[in-house]
C-alpha cells in the first residue's frame, strides 16, 4: 500500500513538474536575417512557441474576432499582397463599412517602433484592439472576443498546450496574435539576393537601384525600405477626409499632414498606395514625386526639389521596386490559412 | 499509511489557516464614494453647482500605493495596480499591518508611462477591461459618465475618459493624504471620494465629452486630485 502510494506522489509531482515547466512548449528561434538590424521588439516578454505561433495564425485567420463573425484580420491583410488589402483605396470591414485609410501591410513588424498609419499604436501586443474595436472593421470589443474563445473546447485546449492555463485573458489572445504577425518576415526577395550575392541585378534593375539611393532612400532605409519616421510627403488634402494624419495623436502643428514611411518591400503587389490609396500604380506615384509635390509649411525637406526623372529613369526605378517581391513570403504555408 | 494521510490533512488545514491569517494581518484600502456627505447612488439625481445630473459610471485606476511609517519607514506596493469599479467595489489589502502609526499615504490616479508602453498586460491591467484607447495607445485612467439635462448632446449623455500619457498631456496625478490625525481602525484606511467636489467645478453644458488626452483632460485630471479626502 505504502509502495502505491509513494509511487502516485511520485506520478503526481512529475505530471506537476511538466505542467509548469517552459521546456513543455516548443520554443521558436527568431530568426535575424543577415543584414538586417536587431528587431525592436522585446521577445522575452512574449517568447516565440510553436504552439503560441500556430495559434496566433489560427486566430488571424479566424472571424471569431468580429461582432458577427464574418470579417477576420485575413480580410485586410491578405498574404499573397504582403498582407493587405488590395484594389480598395479605403479598407472596408464589418456590413460593408469603409475606413478612412487604406489598409497597411504587415511585414517586418519585429523592427517596427510604433503602429498605424499615424503612429499612435505603441506596442504591437496592442495594435489588434484597435481593428477589433473599430465600428467599420470588426465592431467588437476585447471582453466580448475573450468570453467567445472562453466557450469554445478547441481554444481552450489550444490556450492550455501553449500556456499551461485553461483561463483565456486578454493579454494571453493579444500575445499569441503578436506572436504570428512578428513572425512575418520578408528577406528572400531579388534584392536581398543580390545583395548576398547569391544574384544578379539586371542592368535595369542596377540603373533603377542607382536611382533608388540617390533619391528614396534617405527615407526608406534599406535593408527594411522604411524609417520608424514619420513624414509630409507632400500629398494634396482630401476634403472628403481631411486627415491630417500625426497631428491627431500629437495635437502638435507640426505634424500636420505627416504619415509613416511605409516599407516598400512587395510593393509590386500592395496597390493602392498612400494612406488613402489614392495611387493605383507604381507610375502614378513616381509621377506625384516626380511633379506633383504640393508644398506646404509641414513638407519633407527631403522633398523640396522635385525629382525631375526622365521617362526612361521612371521605367528603371520602377523595375528596381519589382526585386523588392519575395515570393518565398507571399507564397509561403507556414503563414497561410490554416487548413487543419 | 494513517501518518501520510494525517499530514495530507495537516498540510491542507496549515494552507487554509495560512490564508486566513494573511486576511487577518493585512491593512486594507478602502474607498467611500459619495456625493457631498451620502453615499453616492449611480443614476440619482444631484444637484452641482451649475447642472442637476446622473452619475451612470465611476471607474478609475488607483496605482502606485505608498505608505510612510512615523519611524521614517517606508513601504511601496508592488505591481500596484488597482482597477476600482464603484459598482462592485470591494476593500483590498495592500499592505502587512504593522504595529506604527502611519504618517502618511499617498497613490496615483491612473496609471504611469511605462505600463502604458509595456504592450498587453495581466490582471487589472488587462485590455480587455476596456480601460485602453484603441486608435491611440495608453489607458484611461479614469471613466466619469451618466446624463444631464444641461449637455445638448446624445441622450443627454456625459463621457469623460481621462487619460495621456505623453508630456504635456501626461494624466496621471498623485494624491498625497496625510495621516497624522486620523488613527487607523478596523485595519483599514478609508479614503473618502467625493464627486461634488468635480462636478461643482465644471459646467456641463461646456464640458460634456472628452474622450482623448489634451487640456480638457488635464482639467479633469487636475480636478481629480480635489475630491479624494479622509475624514
Amino acid at each position: 500500500m505504502r509502495k502505491i502510494l509513494l509511487s502516485l506522489g511520485f506520478a503526481i509531482s512529475f505530471f506537476g513538474i511538466l505542467a509548469f515547466s517552459k521546456s513543455y512548449f516548443t520554443p521558436i528561434y527568431f530568426e535575424v536575417p543577415k543584414g538586417f538590424p536587431k528587431p525592436l521588439y522585446d521577445f522575452k516578454n512574449n517568447p516565440l512557441t510553436k504552439e503560441g505561433f500556430q495559434l496566433g495564425r489560427k486566430l488571424f485567420y479566424d472571424p471569431i474576432m468580429s461582432k458577427d463573425s464574418t470579417i477576420s484580420c485575413s480580410s485586410c491583410h491578405l498574404q499573397q499582397t504582403g498582407f493587405t488589402h488590395v484594389d480598395h483605396d479605403l479598407s472596408h470591414g464589418i456590413d460593408g463599412k469603409i475606413g478612412t485609410r487604406n489598409s497597411l501591410t504587415l511585414q517586418n513588424l519585429a523592427w517596427s517602433k510604433s503602429f498605424m498609419w499615424d503612429g499612435g499604436v505603441n506596442h504591437l501586443d496592442v495594435q489588434a484592439i484597435a481593428p477589433i474595436t473599430s465600428e467599420v472593421e470588426m465592431n467588437e470589443s476585447l471582453e466580448n472576443v475573450v468570453t467567445k474563445l472562453n466557450n469554445n473546447k478547441k481554444y481552450q485546449e489550444l490556450f492550455y498546450k501553449t500556456f499551461g492555463t485553461k483561463k483565456i485573458t486578454g493579454q494571453l489572445t493579444l500575445k499569441v496574435i503578436s506572436q504570428f504577425v512578428v513572425s512575418l518576415t520578408t528577406s528572400n526577395s531579388k534584392y536581398d539576393k543580390v545583395i548576398r550575392k547569391e544574384e544578379k541585378f539586371t542592368e535595369m534593375e542596377q540603373k533603377g537601384y542607382n536611382l533608388f539611393k540617390q533619391n528614396c532612400a534617405s527615407c526608406h532605409k534599406e535593408p527594411l525600405f522604411s524609417s520608424n519616421d514619420f513624414k509630409n510627403n507632400g500629398l494634396q488634402i482630401d476634403i472628403t477626409l481631411n486627415d491630417f494624419g500625426r497631428m491627431k495623436i500629437t495635437q502638435n502643428p507640426k505634424d500636420s499632414l505627416l504619415f509613416k514611411v511605409p516599407t516598400l518591400r512587395n510593393i509590386e503587389f500592395t496597390f493602392p498606395y498612400m494612406h488613402d490609396g489614392r495611387f493605383k500604380n507604381l507610375n502614378e506615384v513616381i509621377k506625384h514625386y516626380n511633379s506633383g509635390i504640393q508644398k506646404s509649411k509641414t513638407l519633407s525637406k527631403e522633398l523640396l526639389m522635385p525629382l525631375n526623372l526622365s521617362d526612361n529613369q521612371r521605367i528603371e526605378l520602377v523595375s528596381f521596386l519589382k526585386t523588392l517581391t519575395d515570393n518565398e513570403f507571399l507564397f509561403n504555408p507556414k503563414y497561410s490559412f490554416p487548413k487543419k | 499509511m494513517n501518518k501520510t494521510i494525517f499530514y495530507f490533512i495537516f498540510s491542507f488545514l496549515f494552507f487554509f489557516k495560512a490564508t486566513a491569517q494573511k486576511e487577518k494581518d493585512s491593512l486594507f484600502f478602502d474607498i467611500q464614494f459619495n456625493w457631498k456627505s451620502e453615499a453616492l447612488k449611480l443614476n440619482k439625481n444631484y444637484v452641482s453647482n451649475n447642472d442637476t445630473l446622473q452619475v451612470s459610471l465611476v471607474k478609475l485606476y488607483i496605482s502606485g500605493i505608498e505608505i510612510n511609517y512615523e519611524d521614517g519607514s517606508h513601504y511601496k506596493e508592488k505591481s500596484s495596480y488597482h482597477l476600482i469599479n464603484v459598482e462592485n467595489f470591494k476593500s483590498f489589502p495592500i499592505a502587512k499591518k504593522e504595529n506604527k502609526e502611519i504618517t502618511k499615504i499617498n497613490f496615483n490616479i491612473g496609471i504611469d508611462s511605462t505600463a502604458s508602453v509595456s504592450g498587453a498586460l495581466s490582471g487589472d491591467l488587462d485590455l480587455q477591461n476596456g480601460m485602453y484607447w484603441a486608435w491611440q495607445s495608453g489607458y484611461i485612467n479614469m471613466k466619469i459618465e451618466g446624463k444631464s439635462n444641461s449637455c445638448k448632446t446624445r441622450k443627454n449623455a456625459f463621457q469623460f475618459h481621462i487619460g495621456g500619457y505623453l508630456e504635456p498631456n501626461y494624466a496621471m496625478r498623485t494624491i498625497v493624504i496625510l495621516m497624522d490625525k486620523y488613527p487607523i481602525s478596523n485595519n483599514e484606511i478609508t479614503i473618502t471620494m467625493d464627486l461634488s467636489k468635480l462636478f461643482d467645478e465644471i459646467q456641463l453644458s461646456q464640458t460634456n465629452s472628452i474622450m482623448i488626452p489634451g487640456k480638457e483632460a488635464l482639467k479633469i485630471a487636475d480636478l481629480s486630485t480635489k475630491v479624494f479626502t479622509i475624514e
